[in-house]
């Protein structure tokens, strides 16, 4: 029996550390520990140890930003998954789409829910630009900060837009070749950068792999690097707070 | 705008005054109305909470609402009116009134290195709203703009990019309330 107890004992005691390696403190009962937790977890670490109340008061920051973020990484997740069904050529990708809806188990609902949040990107995004201009929170110190989040709401607007041709449906291919017509009348660069991003002077093949390739790799990876700053200039030039 | 001097005069004292409240040493601040907390779980929970509702919001609209998908893209075939998505309609929509020099390159480029330099065109310390009338009126105004303008392109703009009433009067030859 004692061999067995110890057995049990030592297996405890294996599990304890195998926890303990992973999650260093225990429940965040006192402000102590959870100040530690905030400090030695990596996904925690974004945030200050301890803040002042008014930073975090929902009524000033209504939470748009972090909106703003979190959409972010469900249409990343949403996305990855429309990637393993979706081919960006014109003789597959809308039948792609039409597989998606009605084929692929819950492909519809993915599909539906990348659009929809890619949607209330665009508008949270304008609506935390709005909250920050409305506080003022782009004076001094924080003007770069502001220029940042110009970058990202440009940024926004251009993966949405990338994202618009990838269905191939005649709602894409014209909305695109109104969108990119525009490019054109920049004066002496205008019709080359129009050729430049669609690959062509008719939105094609080409355009829909450049397309494709601005929407899942260039832009979000431009976007995660601006986002990065965007957050540590949060913490290092503080936060805005209450008016 | 006299009055708006001053109070821009009275802002940068009280600005500065704060300032140097907070670098005396002797000055204890007045933590009782805005006293620290621990991030987590205090902050961490309310962005959880915003989190949450936002996917269950998500999974219930995409449940009922079906994103569009039309007939398969065809070169050939150029709808009328064709639009730019819903956020490019207040560009397509100047485009339809002005040169498109103007409206398709000189203004949006105009629109983002304005935007980018506010902090440094704005030369009022204060954030609270009161003494930021001017900011604050100039930006509702360009809100109400490209709102109008999107809410126009959207549901106003028929065959030929021409004025409709369709929407309003509900006629089904024209694009109305979808995106066509």
């Amino acid at each position: 029996m004692t061999v067995i107890r110890a057995a049990l004992d030592e297996m405890f005691a294996v599990i304890g550390q195998m926890v303990g390696s992973v999650f260093r403190h225990g429940l965040p009962l006192t402000d102590k520990i959870a100040a530690r937790t905030a400090l030695t977890n990596f996904f925690l670490h974004i945030h200050p140890v301890r803040v002042r109340r008014s930073w975090i008061r929902m009524s000033y920051t209504l939470c748009l930003g972090g909106l703003s973020f979190f959409l972010f990484i469900v249409l990343t997740v949403t996305g990855l998954f429309l990637m393993f069904y979706y081919v960006p050529s014109t003789s597959h990708a809308y039948q792609d789409m039409r597989d998606l809806q009605f084929v692929v188990t819950f492909g519809g609902v993915i599909r539906n829910m990348h659009r929809w949040a890619a949607h209330a990107m665009v508008i949270t995004v304008w609506l935390h630009m709005a909250r920050v201009f409305l506080t003022g929170s782009y004076k001094k110190p924080r003007e770069f900060n502001w220029g940042v989040g110009t970058l990202l709401l440009l940024i926004t607007l251009l993966l949405s837009f990338t994202g618009y041709l990838l269905p191939w449906d005649q709602l894409s291919i014209w909305a695109v070749t109104v969108g990119t017509n525009m490019a054109k009348y920049a004066p002496i660069a205008g019709p080359y950068t129009r050729y430049l991003l669609i690959g062509g002077r008719v939105v094609g093949d080409n355009a829909l792999l450049r397309f494709y390739v601005l929407h899942v790799v260039g832009l979000p990876l431009a976007a995660f690097l601006l986002m990065v700053v965007h957050f540590w200039r949060v913490r290092k030039d503080g936060f805005s707070g209450g008016l | 705008m006299a009055t708006e001097a001053r109070d821009r005069i009275a802002a940068r004292d009280r600005v500065e005054q704060r300032r140097r409240s907070v670098e005396a040493p002797s000055t204890v601040r007045d933590d009782s109305e805005d006293e620290m907390v621990v991030s987590f779980p205090e902050f961490v929970f309310k962005e959880f909470i915003a989190a949450v509702a936002m996917t269950a919001f998500l999974i219930l609209v995409s449940v009922w609402l079906q994103a569009p998908l039309l007939g398969q893209a065809n070169p050939g075939m150029t709808p009328n009116p064709s639009k730019a998505p819903w956020y490019f309609l207040g560009l397509q929509e100047l485009l339809s009134r002005f040169p498109p020099l103007m409206a398709g390159v000189a203004f949006p480029t105009f629109v983002i290195v304005l935007m980018i330099l506010v902090p440094f065109l704005d030369r009022n310390p204060s954030r609270r709203p009161s003494e930021r009338k001017v900011a604050i009126i100039l930006f509702a105004l360009y809100t109400a703009i490209v709102v109008a303008l999107v809410i126009i392109g959207t549901f106003f703009r028929g065959h030929e990019f021409i004025w409709d009433w369709g929407w309003v009067l509900g006629n089904p030859q024209t694009c109305g309330g979808s995106p066509c």
